[in-house]
């Protein structure tokens, strides 16, 4: 297949974007079904909340793949620092939907009393740490989490995702240094932007890859395309697998295409997955509809009672 | 001997007594700058919780704010507390992140730094930097003053458990500043390394009706020396009694027990290190003026240094008051 501007460079691909398996196997023990309606409940969520017209909201529509690896993969003991645009990773970690309402709101009724950042959940409970204010600064904190659970006891891990501006900030590189120096449990979450275009300097990095500058630097990771959902899942378990294991931190950077940028179908993770799903005899329109009617029916009552 | 010894000898009996407690700082595990975690270092059994940290004070601090979420409590030892400003942003993100997730998480860090003037350096190692640190939300800062009382200052700060400021409120880090002139002096007395500070942090050290002279860190023992030369007088006048507060907690400020010490007497001294511009000592000067006015009888004076920016190596006593310099504005407030 010709190579497309809309193509990431130097990544793993599974599922390509006609929704052929390059492994079949890789899906062995997977639901299809249900990975297929987490990542359908994310996308409604977040045009869902979009419409909300929060004060500095960010969409997070095509980064699916993401959210629901994360939200699904990690352990009970686990723990999430998340970004502004990981809505679905609450989602699918359980967080009620009431509590993502009244959070995103800024209710003084929520578990933050009303007090987290716009975009950001954080949840005690489903160990889920809400955003910081200073660049990077999560990533500190994670990285010290991370650090304190291995003194604790094994198999647990943290874990942050930011989106690739963070990696231009000297904590970045700051907290790479000392999750390697503390061999701590922990998995780090690179969402890069795709830039079919050409990165703006705002991107800091022209487009290079994460992966390859952190693995320069003596750190397991992994380069991964966000359209295809079932080698981000692959590599995210891989990533909290070592966690899990004792083998040290690890990152995982994933080429995320925002809807946004109006990208070509076969960029979208939730088509793919659709197409694959079609491929095996097991997508119909019926079940299409029932799969969103249920989670859209979800969200109105949630939203109907936080309105109360 | 000099107080560093039994401080160090201090960490190694927290840590025994509290298997939650860490130690981290820059070269903790050759016993840091200071030596404080040397007596640490030595003990086989604490090694696995001596957390040497890379030259990244940013994320170390950062790091220890994780460390406390996982259920630790880490103590970090770092060389001077204009580290704590390099590190400003983690430091703010550690004061912001309790009150930020609806107090659903405690961070109980203690950051044990040397302050002000003392080790004959100069530039940023003998500046004073409190009243940078109080502006940090959700920081709270305590001043050790007395070589006598660092020891206990230690214990207390490390004690997380004690009530908290308001009820339903969360746990947040503590800064415990060490005057550098006061721990590199001989200490004499015996310290009992089990002793936590028997006072409140805010206290009357010595009481008199004429005038309170409030000072904290290495100033309180000038104004001590100050109040004793006013009672003891001289041959044109018979001495007078000053009240002195050890201010103790910099933020947040003791309000109701400095306001009550100042309207006592209504003649009030500032004491304190570094510069007068912008120092804590306005602070409190405008607190009284908002609480005590009624109760004045004499401009609020502040004794400081006399530098307005960083001093020298040879300049460093100029840092700091004198006692001779409080004895005089408090001859001059009680005069008034």
């Amino acid at each position: 297949m010709q190579a497309t501007a809309w193509e990431p460079e130097g990544v793993e691909a599974l599922l390509d974007s006609k929704g052929a398996l390059a492994d079949p196997a890789a899906v062995s023990g997977l639901d299809l079904r249900s990975f297929y309606k987490q990542l359908v409940a994310a996308r409604i969520l977040d045009l869902k909340l979009g419409r909300l017209e929060l004060p500095m909201w960010a969409p997070a529509a095509g980064e699916e793949a993401v959210s629901v690896a994360v939200g699904s993969l990690v352990g009970e003991e686990d723990w999430v620092f998340v970004g502004n645009r990981d809505a679905a990773v609450a989602l699918t970690r359980g967080l009620p939907l009431t509590e993502i309402l009244r959070q995103l709101l800024g209710q003084a009724s929520a578990e933050t009393r009303g007090r987290g950042l716009p975009g950001s959940l954080s949840s005690r409970e489903h160990k889920l740490m809400g955003a910081s204010e200073a660049l990077g600064m999560n990533l500190g904190l994670a990285v010290g989490h991370a650090h304190g659970q291995r003194l604790f006891s094994r198999g647990r891990a943290s874990v942050a995702i930011f989106g690739e501006g963070l990696t231009t900030t000297g904590m970045f590189h700051e907290s790479l240094a000392l999750a390697l120096a503390h061999t701590a449990p922990m998995v780090f979450v690179c969402k890069s932007q795709l830039w079919p275009e050409g990165a703006p300097a705002e991107a800091g990095l022209m487009g290079d890859s994460v992966a390859e500058r952190v693995r320069a630097r003596g750190m397991w990771s992994r380069r991964c395309d966000g359209a295809d959902a079932v080698g981000v899942r692959r590599a995210i378990a891989a990533a909290l697998h070592r966690a899990h294991d004792g083998a040290g931190p690890g990152l995982v950077e994933v080429v995320v295409t925002p809807l946004a940028q109006d990208p070509p179908a076969e960029r979208d993770p939730v088509e793919r997955v659709r197409r694959l799903l079609d491929s095996r005899g097991e997508w119909t329109q019926p079940f299409q509809d029932v799969t969103e009617a249920e989670i859209h029916g979800q969200l109105d009552k949630a939203i109907a009672e936080v309105s109360q | 001997m000099s107080a560093l010894k039994p401080l160090a000898r201090l960490l190694v009996e927290l840590l025994r007594e509290d298997e939650r407690r860490c130690l981290l700082g820059e070269d903790v595990g050759n016993g840091g700058m200071l030596g404080l975690s040397r007596a640490v270092a030595e003990d086989e059994q604490l090694r696995a919780r001596l957390m040497p940290a890379p030259l990244t004070v940013n994320a170390g601090v950062a790091h220890a704010g994780g460390l406390a979420l996982a259920g630790l409590r880490p103590i970090v030892v770092l060389p001077s507390a204009s580290a704590l400003l390099e590190a400003l942003p983690a430091l703010r993100e550690l004061g912001r992140l309790p009150w930020r997730s609806g107090e659903q998480h405690d961070l109980p860090v203690l950051f044990v730094v040397p302050n002000g003037p003392g080790f004959g350096i100069g530039g940023e190692a003998a500046e004073s930097v409190e009243a940078t640190l109080a502006r940090v939300p959700g920081l709270e800062l305590w001043a050790a003053g007395r070589i006598e009382e660092l020891c206990a200052c230690l214990r207390s700060a490390a004690e997380f458990d004690a009530e908290p400021s308001s009820p339903g409120a969360s746990v947040g880090p503590r800064v415990l500043l060490l005057p550098r002139s006061v721990i590199v002096r001989d200490l004499i007395a015996d310290i009992d390394l089990r002793a936590g500070l028997d006072r409140p942090l805010t206290a009357t050290l010595r009481d008199g009706d004429q005038a309170t002279v409030f000072a904290w860190g290495d100033a309180l023992e000038p104004a001590l020396l100050a109040a004793e030369a006013c009672a003891a007088g001289d041959e044109s006048s018979a001495g007078y009694e000053v009240r002195v507060v050890d201010v103790g907690r910099l933020a947040p400020l003791d309000e109701d027990a400095l306001v009550e010490a100042a309207s006592a007497t209504g003649k009030l001294v500032i004491a304190h290190s570094g510069p007068r511009r912008h120092g804590l000592g306005a602070e409190l000067a405008a607190l009284f003026a908002d609480r005590s006015i009624l109760h004045l009888d004499a401009p609020v004076l502040r004794i400081c240094g006399e530098a307005e920016g960083l001093v020298s190596a040879h300049d460093e006593v100029t840092a700091s008051p004198s006692a001779a310099a409080i004895a005089d504005a408090i001859a001059r407030v009680v005069h008034y």
